[in-house]
């Protein structure tokens, strides 16, 4: 090695030797097809904002006109208070249902969809399908059909399970993937031991998922709070029935009072979710609990009980019997006043909606008879002129108001990533931004905008844009902070700059997520945009038409309608993320 | 005294009764061949290891016995039971009588230690159980005191998670335990262990076996843990048998065949694992 000189030729390295430069290869037909399918998903947005008629200037310009006539919405008034929490209560207790209802429904399903826990292909695809056809139906449309067949006495029972169904899917798909993801170690364990199927799920898949399973549950009570209200519009009781009768009488400052409410209560829902969840699952640095359990634990940790220290000696009770049961420590006491304040709940609830058991089982016996109306479909000659132009201003709404919310999410969402903000506080205020656009529900932003702007399309687009920021912006930063910042400091160590390192480390590294985000909000958008009907806005329009005058027939082709166009965008989705890593 | 008696009465059982018999065994997984066809008669009542490096096919024979994994051809006769054809409900019934622990200990570690070990018993119980409230008393009972065997019996209400590498495969013999096992086997039960851990448990397993009358079939890749601990070494390598031999009389120059035998690396394995490598080993060594 000593005499090595400056002259002496490179040895040739064994892996260039063995492995020449490959061409580059042609790209994959799918990749071809992708990038075909973002061209054409941007076209239609760019389409559909022309044909709308959706430009910044006019937007501004209307916005302006109409700022008079907010002064029609102040001062907010508001029901008695009786009233007001009766029908606080009734839509609490609805939603908590609902959101029990699908959890509980949620696991068995997501344990014969999921690949580890499933019984056989059968039995994989049906449960697949199953969740598919949940998710694909909005709740608005699940809670019309069934509105038809309990009759409107049951409301509350009509909302449990429309908005209990339709969560199935997306809690459904969540849980699957989340069993998919449990070590199976312990399930190879109990088998080893003897034990079967069920008693391996329920022993170690059921206990290793409980924590998501809470998690899921919270977010979803979250979602359906908002859809609730969208539900009083079809006849479920509670604060959005309530909100229904003031729009349609022109009650313009009961309905401001009502939306104030309705925002109130999705704040404190949030808020109360994610403490419940610091409770569950927050342990700080040094690994004390925060919160009530935490004063529990350290108040335990003065000789409430004494922990055991023989090692090889079985614990005893005082009484001399072995110990079978933990000492009433923290933990104990918070999983039992936890199960006990659940069950408190669904007593509460069950008995403040009153399921009109009478009604409920005379409309079961009629159940094939009222299904057999839905069938079949048929437009009485106006599909053409009416339910199709209608069908394509729903979809068009939502490609807009993706557009337009893309314009705003994807730079705050930047902005809100700690590792992508020029400075900590930049970050922190973004966030806030975010929280407060989450906070508001789509529904009573599009109330507002139909008040100023009138019932048409731009007031849609507007407020579903501003829901994009909130749920797009939140998930952007998200996977942005996800990112692995080892590969941003490797770009920033051979000096880029800030911009540099974003574009080439950041940005590619977050390009699948962001892409799955994108998707799935264009999703929720024109999802948001059928159930935009209940301001006498496109399909959905003809949709509570038809139900309020029972037009079956009708009904049902609109319905199919909105699932067919549901379940293409559906299925380009699950190609682009396959094919997008 | 129950423990005592239960002695007696399993040194009187005929040891044809703990018998675990391999024949002509091959397994194939795609075109890998796991198993190559392997004969083996385990030796009842002794400590055999199964000594290789990975993917020699340790744990996949170990996984035959209790019928984890089915042969692709072969016979598998474990406890007069005739694995390779057993279905769903008789090898349950087999797997009641075999214990079974795992390198990564396999608890649930959001569980309480107690729930872990009482899940052991699970296939005996029939039904599902979804919390330790589920489980009967004399199961909860049965439990601690397993882990009062395994020196763990103060730690019965913590969390699994809170525990160390050492002690929760500690806690995962005592849930093999609790199933009254007449075998029990090992697949690499100290390879995620320090040292210390794996001395204290591997002379638990000893010292359960000899107490239990236990047919211990334990996979290890230390040569040294082999000769110290086992009655039998039996050592595997590309999924087909090398060596088979009692390990009570073994010379230092009979140990160091059998490091090569089983624990010296060829190229050529080291090509199959990482083709870029091959060469290095060597040139190191001229």
């Amino acid at each position: 090695m000593a005499t090595l000189t400056p002259e002496a030729p490179e040895a040739p390295r064994s892996t260039s030797g063995r492995h020449p430069v490959p061409p580059r290869p042609a790209p994959h037909p799918h990749v071809v097809a992708t990038w075909a399918i973002f061209i054409g998903l941007l076209a239609m947005c760019v389409w559909s904002a022309y044909d709308l008629g959706i430009n910044p200037v006019t937007i501004f310009e209307r916005l302006a006109n109409g700022v008079d006539f907010l002064s029609r919405l102040v001062p907010p008034e508001f029901p008695e208070p009786g009233r007001l929490i009766e029908l606080t209560l009734t839509t609490l207790a609805i939603v908590f249902l609902a959101t029990l209802f699908s959890v509980v429904t949620s696991v068995p399903i997501a344990i014969f969809a999921a690949v580890n826990t499933t019984t056989g292909m059968v039995s994989r695809q049906t449960a697949r399908i199953i969740m598919i056809f949940c998710r694909a139906a909005p709740d608005l449309v699940f809670a019309i059909i069934l509105i038809r067949v309990f009759g409107p006495a049951n409301g509350a029972l009509i909302g449990i399970i429309a908005m209990g169904l339709s969560s199935i899917g997306m809690v459904g798909k969540l849980l699957a993937d989340n069993i998919e993801d449990v070590n199976r170690g312990p399930s190879e364990a109990i088998q080893a031991a003897g034990g079967a199927r069920w008693q391996w799920i329920h022993s170690t898949v059921i206990p290793q998922i409980l924590p998501q399973i809470i998690a899921h549950g919270l977010h979803r009570m979250d979602i359906n709070l908002r859809n609730s209200v969208l539900l009083g519009f079809v006849g479920v009781p509670g604060i959005g029935a309530a909100l229904s009768t003031a729009m349609n009488t022109r009650q313009w400052q009961l309905v401001m009072g009502l939306a104030i409410i309705i925002t109130v209560l999705c704040i404190f829902m949030e808020l109360l979710s994610g403490a419940i969840r610091t409770q569950l699952m927050g342990r700080d640095g040094s690994g004390r609990r925060r919160g009530i359990l935490g004063v529990i634990d350290r108040i335990a940790h003065n000789n409430w009980v004494t922990a055991p220290t023989e090692t090889h000696q079985v614990q005893r009770t005082r009484n001399g019997a072995v110990r079978t049961s933990p000492q009433w420590d923290a933990g104990r006491i918070q999983r039992f006043f936890g199960w006990l304040v659940l069950i408190g709940l669904v007593v509460a609830a069950v008995w403040d909606i009153q399921i009109n058991w009478q009604v409920l089982t005379n409309t079961v016996t009629n159940f094939p008879e009222v299904v057999s109306r839905f069938f079949p479909p048929d437009g009485r000659g106006l599909y053409w002129d009416r339910f199709f132009p209608a069908l394509v201003e729903t979809v068009q709404i939502g490609f807009a108001s993706l557009l337009l919310g893309l314009f705003i999410a994807l730079p705050i969402g930047a902005m809100a990533a700690r590792n992508v903000a020029p400075t900590p506080g930049i970050a922190k205020f973004f966030r806030i931004v975010i929280v407060v656009c989450r906070a508001f529900p789509e529904l009573v932003l599009a109330i507002i905008l139909v008040v100023i702007l009138g019932f048409n399309a731009t007031a849609g687009v507007l407020a579903l844009a501003f829901g994009s920021i909130g749920l797009l912006s939140k998930l952007v930063a998200d996977s942005l902070e996800e990112s692995d910042t080892r590969v941003q400091d490797a770009v920033r160590a051979s000096g880029a700059n800030r911009l540099q390192t974003f574009f080439a480390a950041t940005v590619r590294q977050t390009a699948p997520a962001t892409i799955a985000h994108i998707l799935y909000q264009l999703d929720v958008n024109i999802r948001a945009a059928t159930l935009l009907g209940v301001l006498g806005l496109g399909i959905g329009f003809d949709l509570l038409e038809a139900s309020t005058r029972n037009r079956y027939d009708i009904l049902s082709l609109i319905i199919l309608n909105i699932l067919a166009v549901v379940v293409v965008l559906e299925l380009i989705s699950m190609y682009v993320r396959k094919v997008v890593r | 005294m129950a423990q005592s008696m239960m002695a007696t009465d399993a040194s009187f059982t005929s040891s044809e009764e703990r018998s675990i018999q391999l024949r002509n065994v091959t397994k194939q997984f795609g075109e890998v061949t796991a198993l190559n066809d392997i004969n083996i008669d385990f030796a009842p009542q002794k400590i055999n290891v199964l000594l290789g490096l990975s993917g020699s096919g340790k744990s996949t024979l170990l996984r035959h016995i209790n019928g984890l994994h089915k042969p692709t051809s072969g016979e598998v006769v474990t406890l007069g039971t005739e694995v390779h054809r057993a279905g769903a409900r008789k090898l349950r019934m087999l797997r009641r009588e075999v214990g079974m622990i795992f390198q990564h200990f396999h608890l649930v570690e959001s569980m309480s230690v107690l729930e872990n070990v009482c899940t052991g018993k699970l296939g005996s119980l029939g039904g599902p159980r979804l919390g330790l409230f589920m489980y009967p008393k004399e199961v909860k009972e049965q439990a601690m005191e397993q882990l009062a065997r395994v020196g763990l019996a103060d730690k019965a209400f913590n969390r699994a998670d809170a525990l160390s590498g050492g002690q929760m495969q500690r806690v995962a013999i005592a849930r093999a335990l609790i199933q009254e096992p007449k075998v029990l086997l090992a697949d690499e039960p100290v390879a995620a262990l320090d040292p210390v851990s794996s001395a204290t448990v591997m002379n638990l397993i000893g010292k359960i076996a000899k107490e239990d009358n236990l047919t211990v079939v334990c996979s290890l890749h230390q040569v040294e843990l082999a000769l110290e601990f086992s009655d039998r070494i039996i050592g595997l390598r590309g999924g087909e048998l090398v060596m088979d031999r009692d390990a009570s009389t073994l010379s230092l120059k009979e140990a160091h065949e059998i490091y090569s035998a089983v624990a010296v690396v060829t190229d050529e394995e080291i090509e199959q694992q990482v083709p870029e490598l091959a060469g290095i080993t060597t040139e190191q060594q001229s």
